[in-house]
């Protein structure tokens, strides 16, 4: 309940200086020292935005994006966190996949949507896929690195306790690793709606990078920044709602130990 | 031998090579779609030469850099400012909190409409997706220069200038150089994507062409360039840092 | 004193570190027995390998060289028969104080009605009423150090490898818990290996006391300790049995920290 409290308290601490900023650039806007056809004053975009919300459409657009976005983040995750610990834990595993991660690391992740076009055709597996391979890799790392922090003391306790190989996995390895973690999944969550857009604004029928670049395309620029607004929104909306989760799973921690939030 | 050593370490990617050239060669998957990875080494000199792999770098590279010095300089200035004065800091706040996570190309139309389809657009493109590591990394740096430093800075006769560049500027060094090291892959991928997605040449504007004109054997060739420079930048960064550092942790 | 079979054999132990590649012997010819049901505790100066030797004893360190035996089986492992408590209490920080307490006995399989019973009854013992669902991270050091003692004794290990175990509580909690853990050995007679580097502490508590020397780390003297434990502690703190058993101890001690100061400045 308090959480919900400082949280409400901070977005509405948070809310005084934006609409600050906004009502400058709308009297700027009104006072013509702004050109608004190329950058259309927050009331146009306020309107704008309420249109697009009305309609069906922008809401099927969004939610594709968002969708694939997500959706490729759940492959990444459910390849990434067995893969991170399987490395973490065996040997040879690592070894024969630390190579590949740290040779596959340093691409820049969209330029495998071209390939992934070529292969899939233009769509939501394209998209999907190359959602999950950027997610992966930071998963598999954040993971790795999470399980290799566990305290070897704890380690010890545990099996002091009688605690097999199997069940320190769960009992002790995988709560020390939930920290790297989340954390990997929050950088994932970055990366999955950036690849998700730009391979849509690369080629693509439907979703929100298509339908920016179409009103682009068309001087719709109101639409334009009313959809720019709504995209910024909803991954702020998701990464908060990713640090909520972690929070709570990460309520034993020292707060010290640094949370998520910032 | 230990040079040996290391080297039989990597025998994983040499696994993966020859299960892909395996796959090629036997004919499981069409060249259009795979080709052999002899195939993609033995083009690379030949577009090296040409000069088409070194052209397109050239202009991608420029983007990024530059783009990444706009996002350097506006970062470490508004990162120090929202560390020292309170109002900055309360106006800011919420914009880079909000915007931290956005995802930055969605911003691209926009700048193509202030900026056009050349150089500047893209500029942007990278500018705004690596000036928010500048800013968090320049504040968290600040801020572990400690008051009782600047102090004794300051009776030492610093003048305010020079607490800035004398003090507050080393000391944030190595969280500077940690934002270095996420900004640089960052403004690498966002110029190639501005170019995939905007056109006007460079690595990112030739994958496209390539890939529209079923040219497979260039994709893989140019995915291969990219791949390496992202890796060489990275290793550049991290010897920078080292260099930098030299007094920090002993 | 118990003279049953020798429950813990450390016979001839040593152990190497390798430290930017030079190797430095830490402990070296360690010899010790302790029977069935005795209380020996280990002093020396901070550093001269306690920790390491418990460890071994734990089974989570191999030595170097000897062998190490407890109830009759050479140690080539941790085991549900040694219950060790660490000097950094290692709760699992994920857990609650409950059930911290109560994860030996999941593990080992108790029915649920039991298990509860049994953190009951340490919480209350341990003085943890209050704070069964409170995370680690919510306690003070001490109350952390009590739970890392209830979760051990909760098991009931036969043996009990303490590394020192008070080391993080106030002085009067201190005495409680000593007094606390006296009554517990009294009334199961567990065989208990104890570390510390209070020499009050080993004397009131043990049969015997063992001092450790400092760089390589090896057992230089030991003490039989003759108290009455029956008595109550004011009793025995001003019988003259302490005070002399005492201050044997701890001249000793002070022999070994002043070679290691010395050593250590030459
Ligand atoms: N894993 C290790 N690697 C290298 N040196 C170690 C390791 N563990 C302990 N040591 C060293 O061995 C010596 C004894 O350590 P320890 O057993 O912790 O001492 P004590 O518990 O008596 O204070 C110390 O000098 C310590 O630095
Ligand atoms: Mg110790």
């Amino acid at each position: 309940m308090s959480r919900l409290g400082s949280l409400a308290g901070r977005i509405g601490s948070g809310l005084a200086p934006i609409a600050l900023l906004l009502a400058a650039w709308q009297a700027l806007s009104w006072a013509g020292a702004i050109d608004s056809t190329t950058l259309p004053a927050p009331a146009a975009t306020l309107a704008a935005l309420a249109r697009l919300l009305e309609g069906r459409g922008f809401f099927v657009d969004l939610g594709i994006t968002v969708l694939r976005g997500l959706g490729g983040l759940a492959l990444g995750a459910a390849v990434g966190i067995p893969l991170g610990l399987l490395m973490a834990v065996d040997r040879r595993a690592e070894g024969f996949f630390n190579p590949l991660v740290k040779a596959t690391y340093s691409l820049p992740k969209t330029a495998l949507v071209p390939l992934f076009i070529l292969w899939f055709g233009i769509g939501s597996v394209t998209n999907v896929l190359a959602v999950a391979l950027s997610t992966v890799l930071p998963i598999i790392i954040y993971t790795y690195h999470g399980v290799q922090s566990a305290p070897k003391i704890l380690i010890w306790s545990a099996r002091a306790m009688g605690t097999t190989e199997r069940r320190l996995l769960w009992d002790v390895l995988l709560p020390a690793a939930q920290h790297g973690i989340l954390t990997g999944l929050r950088i994932g969550l970055g990366f999955a709606f950036l690849i998700a857009i730009a391979a849509e604004m690369i080629a693509a029928q439907l979703g929100i990078g298509k339908l920016l670049f179409m009103y682009g395309e068309t001087g719709a620029y109101d639409f334009m920044f009313a959809a720019v607004t709504a995209i910024v929104l909803a991954a702020y909306a998701a990464d908060r709602a990713l640090v909520a989760v972690s929070d709570h799973l990460l309520r034993w921690q020292e707060p010290a130990h640094g949370r998520t939030g910032s | 031998m230990r040079v040996l050593l290391s080297l039989a370490k990597l025998y994983p990617l040499l696994l993966v090579a020859i299960a892909w050239e395996l796959a090629a060669r036997a004919g499981l998957v069409r060249p259009i779609f795979l080709p052999p990875v002899s195939t993609v080494i033995a083009a690379l000199p030949a577009l090296f030469w040409s000069g088409d792999i070194l052209a397109p770098l050239g202009t991608s590279l420029y983007r990024a850099a530059l783009g990444l010095a706009v996002a350097m300089i506006v970062g470490i200035g508004l990162g120090f400012l929202m560390a020292r004065v309170r109002w900055i800091k309360w106006l800011l706040d919420p914009l880079v909190s909000l915007a931290f996570p956005s995802p930055k190309v969605a911003f691209l139309p926009i700048f193509v409409l202030w900026f056009g389809i050349d150089h500047l657009s893209k500029i942007a493109l990278v500018a705004i997706t690596c000036v928010f590591p500048f800013i968090i990394a320049a504040e968290a740096g600040a801020r572990t220069v400690s008051r009782t430093q600047l102090w004794a800075a300051e009776t030492m006769g610093t003048s305010r200038s020079g607490l800035v560049f004398r003090i507050i500027l080393p000391g944030s060094l190595p969280s500077l150089m940690s934002g270095v090291r996420i900004a640089v892959p960052f403004a690498l991928v966002s110029a190639f994507t501005a170019e995939m997605i905007a056109g006007g040449g460079g690595l990112g504007g030739d994958l496209i062409y390539a890939q529209r004109f079923f040219e497979t054997t260039t994709v893989f060739a140019l995915l291969l360039v990219m791949l390496v420079t992202g890796y060489l930048a990275d290793a550049l960064v991290l010897g920078l840092r080292r260099r930098v550092l030299r007094w920090h942790e002993g | 004193m118990p003279a049953t079979d020798p429950n813990i054999v450390i016979s001839d132990v040593s152990k190497r570190f390798e430290r930017r590649g030079q190797t430095f012997t830490a402990l070296e010819h360690v010899d010790m027995q302790v029977a069935q049901g005795e209380f020996v505790s280990i002093v020396g100066p901070s550093g001269c390998g306690k920790s390491t030797l418990l460890y071994m004893l734990g089974g989570f360190v191999a030595p170097s060289g000897g062998q190490l035996s407890a109830g009759g089986k050479p140690v080539t492992g941790p085991g549900i028969d040694r219950g060790v408590v660490f000097q950094e209490y290692a709760l699992f920080p994920w857990l609650s104080v409950a059930d911290n307490i109560g994860y030996a006995l999941v593990r080992k399989g108790l029915p649920r009605a039991e298990q509860a019973a049994i953190v009951a009854r340490y919480v209350d013992l341990m003085g943890l009423r209050g704070f069964e669902t409170a995370y680690p991270r919510e306690l003070s050091g001490g109350m952390k150090q009590r739970v890392a003692l209830a979760r051990t004794f909760a098991y009931d290990p036969g043996i009990l490898l303490l590394d020192e175990p008070f080391g993080a509580l106030d002085a009067q909690t201190r005495e409680i818990m000593q007094d606390e853990l006296l009554r517990l050995w009294r009334s199961n007679r567990k065989t208990v290996v104890m570390v510390t580097h209070d020499v009050d502490e080993a004397v009131y508590l043990s049969n015997r006391v063992c001092v450790m020397s400092h760089r390589p780390g090896r057992i230089v003297e030991e003490f039989p300790i003759d108290l009455d434990h029956s008595a109550s502690r004011e009793d025995v703190v001003v019988s003259a049995t302490y005070r002399d058993q005492r201050n044997a101890v701890w001249l000793a001690v002070r022999r070994q920290v002043t070679r290691a100061s010395g050593g250590a400045a030459a």
